[in-house]
């Protein structure tokens, strides 16, 4: 595990260094104002339907996608780009491992920052109607929609150097167009994968989200199995992607 | 393995009939040799397909057709050899976010080999001063060392690097060649590609010579100079009278042929230096005034060619 944890530190260090963090940092803040202003005057019962309305859909349709595209395209991409792929790779270590190494870095940036920004917002619940029921599941809906989103973007990484524009044609054209407008096409959505974790945790019913759940059942197990299953999928193709493919 | 200037004794890399393609283009053509301990050059001009065949020596490339084993192993299947092979690559992939001290750190924790080495390593390349510096900040030949210091880090027993001199300093360049030879001496098994013969015949002891992908000379490097020596140069000499000194050049020893172009002539010769002397006594005699002598054809990979054309 050694090898394992020397990729995710320096993988960090790369992936939010420079200015990528401070612009991270503004996006990151925009659920939390939002909810602070959008629930000012209203009434402490309503508050969390303000919380499941405008900022839920800013921290897993516009937030949480375009961070993970950034950073998990980035944990291998940028080292296909500055040519220090040969370093990880000419080591005794399992590609699996390199690979597993990369997703789990870009996962843990990613679930870091969009999720700082998820449990602030949902803290916002907390101050103005003193319920903090909320944290928990939007905490868990992030990381689990941060890693089927880092672990299909690492892959876009590797073969694109144009990752970043086409998953951004990606998320807002599919995820957020077509998927959306479709409920036989939810079951195929990777933000839909965090929300229905986050549904079935959180408190109450929360009938505007259900509905653009779709066909996708609300539950926090089976939204980890199917986040799980994509990383590990994804993992074990890009190992033998970098056992096959020349490294020119 | 078959035997000749080309193979080693005591093999630790064997290149069998190995050849490499990228669509259309052959990089590396029907190649075998191999290489042991020692220091040997790889030689040959940029395009040659010295890294292509390097990459493929380390498992980086899969060869188009034929076997490469390095340490008995075939590196694209088993990389437990990575504890054992060592690649210093052309390219600058460095981390510049890193220190050189982080950087040799990284490597040694990736490698699985105890991190005392690091600063070892930092000063057999003489980095020490700068060793606690962002890489981001080196010039070239720092981040040569940085490179070289990260491939030692790991103690391998085959330790390849590409073009390692590059933007290096005279000093910087002296005290890596020293490095390399000492390696070399220790028993392990040291590869240096490069396109200049003077930087190789500093250091190598055995050299192969790779020209358009195949190997155009292979043994010490006395031998491959012996093989330069009679290499014909071309000669563009621009003279009065250009007809009748291009008849009396052909009645000299030393010019092999002489073609007519416009005001110029084309001398093919086998003694620069001799056709130097000749050519103003000619056109003297001819009186006839001589305003230009340069060689056409002096690259060193008119030279390889040249060899790949005798072989």
């Amino acid at each position: 595990m050694r090898g394992f944890f020397a990729i995710t530190r320096v993988t960090l260090r790369q992936l939010l260094g420079g200015k990528r963090l401070a612009l991270f940092g503004v996006l990151a803040l925009m659920p939390p104002v939002v909810m602070w202003f959008s629930s000012a005057n209203l009434p402490e019962n309503d508050v969390s339907d303000a919380f499941n309305e405008a900022p839920i859909a800013i921290v897993f349709l516009i937030v949480l996608p375009v961070v993970a595209l950034v950073l998990g395209a980035g944990s291998l991409g940028d080292e296909r780009r500055d040519g220090t792929l040969s370093f990880l790779l000419l080591r005794p270590l399992p590609r699996t491992l390199v690979a597993g190494a990369k997703l789990f870095s870009a996962w843990l940036a990613t679930t870091g920052i969009v999720g700082t920004s998820a449990g602030l917002g949902a803290a916002v619940v907390g101050v103005r109607a003193g319920d903090w029921a909320f944290v928990g599941p939007v905490l868990l809906g992030v990381a689990v929609a941060a890693l089927a989103y880092c672990a299909a973007f690492m892959l876009l990484g590797y073969f694109s150097a144009r990752a970043v524009l086409i998953g951004l044609v990606y998320v807002f054209i599919w995820e957020n167009g077509i998927s959306a407008a479709s409920a036989s096409l939810a079951n195929v959505s990777l933000w839909r994968i965090g929300v229905s974790a986050y549904v079935g945790l959180a408190p109450g019913p929360i009938s505007d989200i259900d509905e653009i759940l779709g066909s996708v059942a609300p539950g926090a197990g089976g939204a980890i199995a199917k986040a799980v299953v994509i990383a590990a999928l994804v993992i074990a193709a890009t190992g033998a992607l970098l056992r096959r493919r020349d490294l020119t | 393995m078959t035997a000749g200037p080309a193979f080693a004794s005591g093999a630790t890399i064997e290149i069998e009939d190995v050849s490499k393609w990228f669509g259309q283009k052959v990089a590396v053509s029907d190649l075998s040799c191999s290489f042991g301990p020692g220091l040997t050059g790889l030689l040959g001009p940029n395009g040659a397909g010295k890294t292509t065949l390097l990459r493929m020596m380390c498992g980086l490339l899969r060869p188009s057709d034929g076997s490469v084993r390095v340490l008995g192993v075939d590196p694209r299947r088993d990389p437990s050899v990575y504890r054992r092979l060592a690649l210093v690559p052309e390219e600058d992939a460095v981390y510049g976010i890193l220190t050189a001290r982080e950087y040799l750190a990284f490597a040694a924790d990736l490698t699985g080999v105890s991190r005392q080495r690091v600063d070892e390593a930092i000063a057999q390349v003489d980095l020490a001063a700068a060793a606690d510096r962002p890489i981001s900040g080196y010039s070239k030949g720092m981040r040569q060392r940085a490179k070289v210091a990260a491939a030692l880090v790991t103690r391998p027993e085959v330790l390849i690097l590409d073009e390692p001199l590059n933007g290096t300093d005279p000093v910087q360049r002296a005290h890596l060649i020293a490095l390399f030879r000492g390696l070399a001496s220790e028993g392990k098994t040291v590869i240096v590609s490069s396109h200049v013969l003077s930087e190789v015949e500093r250091m190598a002891d055995r050299v192969l010579a790779m020209v358009d992908g195949r190997l155009a000379a292979a043994g010490d490097v006395a031998a491959i100079r012996r093989a330069m020596a009679d290499i014909p140069y071309l000669v563009r000499v621009e003279v009065a009278e250009p007809r009748r000194i291009a008849s009396a050049l052909l009645a000299e020893e030393v010019v092999g042929s002489v073609r007519l172009s416009g005001a110029q002539l084309h001398v093919e010769t086998t003694d620069l230096a001799a056709l130097g002397e000749i050519l103003p006594r000619l056109a003297a005699a001819a009186g006839a005034r001589l305003s230009g002598f340069e060689p056409e054809d002096e690259s060193l990979e008119s030279v390889f060619r040249y060899l790949v054309r005798r072989r």
